[in-house]
C-alpha cells in the first residue's frame, strides 16, 4: 500500500518563496535540498522550474514543471505554468493538451478565461482574446502577478497594427511571478 | 514584403525557448525527430564557421566545405550536454571548424567539389534504381526513363531552395532563371507540400543542404537504406504530380 507522500512544511515553503522574491541568489540550490528531502512534493519542483525559468535555464525548467503536473495533476497553477512554457516554446497543440484538465475549473475561474483568451490569440482571433483575457483578470483576484503579466500580452496585442512588420515582440511574461503570486497566497492546488 | 498580421503565436513565441524545447525533446524525451530542427537551426552558423575558415577561396570547392561542416554540425548535436550551461554555439563552433579542417586535410583541392557532388549523384542514382515490386523485372527501358525522370526533378530541386526550412530566408528566384524553370519549380515547390513530413526532411536535406543520405540517417534516426527509399517515393510522387499538370 503506497503512503501519503511526504511533503515539506508549508513555513519552510513560504520562507523559500520570500527569500526568491527578495531576490536571493543562492536558493535555487534550497530548493535543490529540499526536493531530495520531499521529491513528492509538487510545489517544491514548481518552484524549482519557476526559478530555472526565472534565470532563463529553460532546459532545466521544463522538466521540472512537468514533474510538479505529474506529481499533482490538480495543481492548476503548475499546470497552467507548464502550458504556457510549451506555447512559448511554439508548441502550442502541446500547451492546449496539457491546459485541457484546466477546463474543469468551475465556469469563470481566471486559470480557465486565461487559457481561453491565450488559445483566441493561438488563432489570431486578437478581439475575442483581449475580451477574454480581460475577463480572467477580473476574475483573478489571488494572483497579481499573473493580471500584469497577461495586461502586458494584451497591450502586445493591442499594438499590432498592419504597418508594423517588425520581428516577434516576446512580452516580459514573468514565470516566477506566477508561482511566487499563487503560493504566497497558500492556494497551490485546485 | 510586410505581412499584414502578425500572427498570434508570434507574440508569445521566444526563441531561446523553442531550442530549449527542442533540447529537452532530443535529450530527455529520446525524440529524435527534434535533430533536424536543431540542425536547421545552426545549418547557417555552420556554414559561416567553415566560410570564415577561408577555405575554399573558390566557389567551386565550397559544397566540400559545407559537407564537413554539416558533419561537425551533427556530431556536436549528438555530443552536446545541454545540462552543462554552454550554448551550443560554443560549443559545436571549434567542433565544426575541426571538421572542415580534417576534410581539408583528406581531399585535394582539385577534387573536392566534384567528388562530393559525385557522391550525391552516386546515391540517387542508386536510390532510382531500386525497383518497384510492381515493374516489369525485365523492362530495362521503363527502368532508364524512371531514373531519367527521377533526375531531372532531382535537378530541378538541386539548390532552388523550393524546399527552405522556417529558419531560411523566403527563395528568391534568379534573373538568370527563365520563365518557364522558375514557372516549373513553382508547380514542383507547391507539389512537395503533398509530401509525408518524412519525405520532405529527406528532400530538404538532400537537396538544399547537400546532406549524404548517410548524415540524413543520422539526423533522422533511420537507417541509410530507408532515407533512400524515401528518396525514390519522394521523387515519384513529385514525377507523378508534375507529370498529371503538363
Amino acid at each position: 500500500m503506497m503512503g501519503q507522500p511526504r511533503l515539506c512544511d508549508d513555513m519552510v515553503l513560504q520562507e523559500l518563496v520570500a527569500e526568491v522574491e527578495r531576490g536571493a541568489t543562492d536558493e535555487l540550490e534550497r530548493a535543490d535540498r529540499l526536493i531530495a528531502e520531499y521529491p513528492e512534493d509538487a510545489r517544491l519542483h514548481f518552484l524549482r522550474g519557476s526559478m530555472l525559468v526565472g534565470i532563463g535555464r529553460s532546459i532545466e525548467a521544463l522538466p521540472a514543471l512537468r514533474k510538479a503536473v505529474e506529481l499533482a495533476p490538480d495543481f492548476a497553477i503548475a499546470r497552467f505554468q507548464l502550458g504556457f512554457f510549451l506555447l512559448t516554446s511554439g508548441d502550442a497543440a502541446e500547451a492546449l493538451s496539457v491546459w485541457g484538465p484546466l477546463a474543469l475549473l468551475p465556469e469563470g475561474h481566471y486559470l480557465r478565461l486565461f487559457v481561453g483568451g491565450l488559445t483566441h490569440l493561438i488563432r489570431d482571433e486578437f478581439g475575442d482574446a483581449i475580451l477574454v483575457l480581460d475577463a480572467g483578470i477580473a476574475a483573478n483576484d489571488e494572483n497579481a502577478p499573473l493580471n500584469r503579466d497577461m495586461e502586458l500580452i494584451i497591450d502586445k496585442v493591442k499594438m499590432l497594427t498592419p504597418s508594423d512588420s517588425n520581428s516577434a515582440v516576446e512580452p516580459d511574461v514573468s514565470a516566477t511571478s506566477l508561482l511566487l503570486g499563487q503560493l504566497s497566497s497558500k492556494r497551490t492546488t485546485h | 514584403m510586410n505581412r499584414m498580421f502578425r500572427r498570434g503565436m508570434d507574440l508569445l513565441v521566444r526563441s531561446e525557448r523553442v531550442e530549449a524545447l527542442l533540447w529537452v525533446r532530443l535529450r530527455f524525451d529520446q525524440h529524435s525527430d527534434a535533430r533536424e530542427p536543431l540542425f536547421n537551426r545552426y545549418a547557417g552558423f555552420a556554414r559561416s564557421v567553415a566560410r570564415r575558415l577561408g577555405y575554399p577561396s573558390r566557389e567551386a570547392n565550397f559544397k566540400d566545405a559545407e559537407q564537413w561542416a554539416y558533419e561537425g554540425l551533427l556530431q556536436a548535436i549528438d555530443s552536446f550536454d545541454p545540462l552543462r550551461r554552454v550554448p551550443f554555439a560554443a560549443f559545436a563552433k571549434p567542433r565544426i571548424a575541426g571538421s572542415v579542417r580534417d576534410g581539408i586535410a583528406r581531399n585535394t583541392e582539385v577534387d573536392a567539389q566534384r567528388s562530393q557532388q559525385r557522391r550525391l549523384e552516386r546515391e540517387r542514382l542508386q536510390s532510382l534504381k531500386e525497383r518497384n515490386e510492381a515493374d516489369d523485372p525485365g523492362d530495362a527501358i521503363q527502368l532508364l526513363g524512371r531514373i531519367a525522370a527521377g533526375l531531372a526533378v532531382g535537378l530541378m530541386l538541386e539548390g532552388t531552395r523550393l524546399i527552405a526550412s522556417d529558419d531560411e530566408p523566403d527563395p528568391a528566384p534568379s534573373p538568370y532563371d527563365s520563365l518557364a524553370w522558375r514557372q516549373t519549380q513553382m508547380r514542383l515547390g507547391a507539389a512537395i507540400a503533398n509530401l509525408n513530413a518524412s519525405e520532405v526532411i529527406v528532400i530538404r536535406q538532400h537537396y538544399e543542404h547537400g546532406l549524404t543520405f548517410a548524415q540524413v540517417a543520422t539526423l533522422m534516426g533511420l537507417t541509410r537504406g530507408r532515407i533512400s527509399q524515401l528518396h525514390r517515393a519522394a521523387l515519384t510522387k513529385l514525377k507523378k504530380q508534375l507529370a498529371r499538370e503538363y
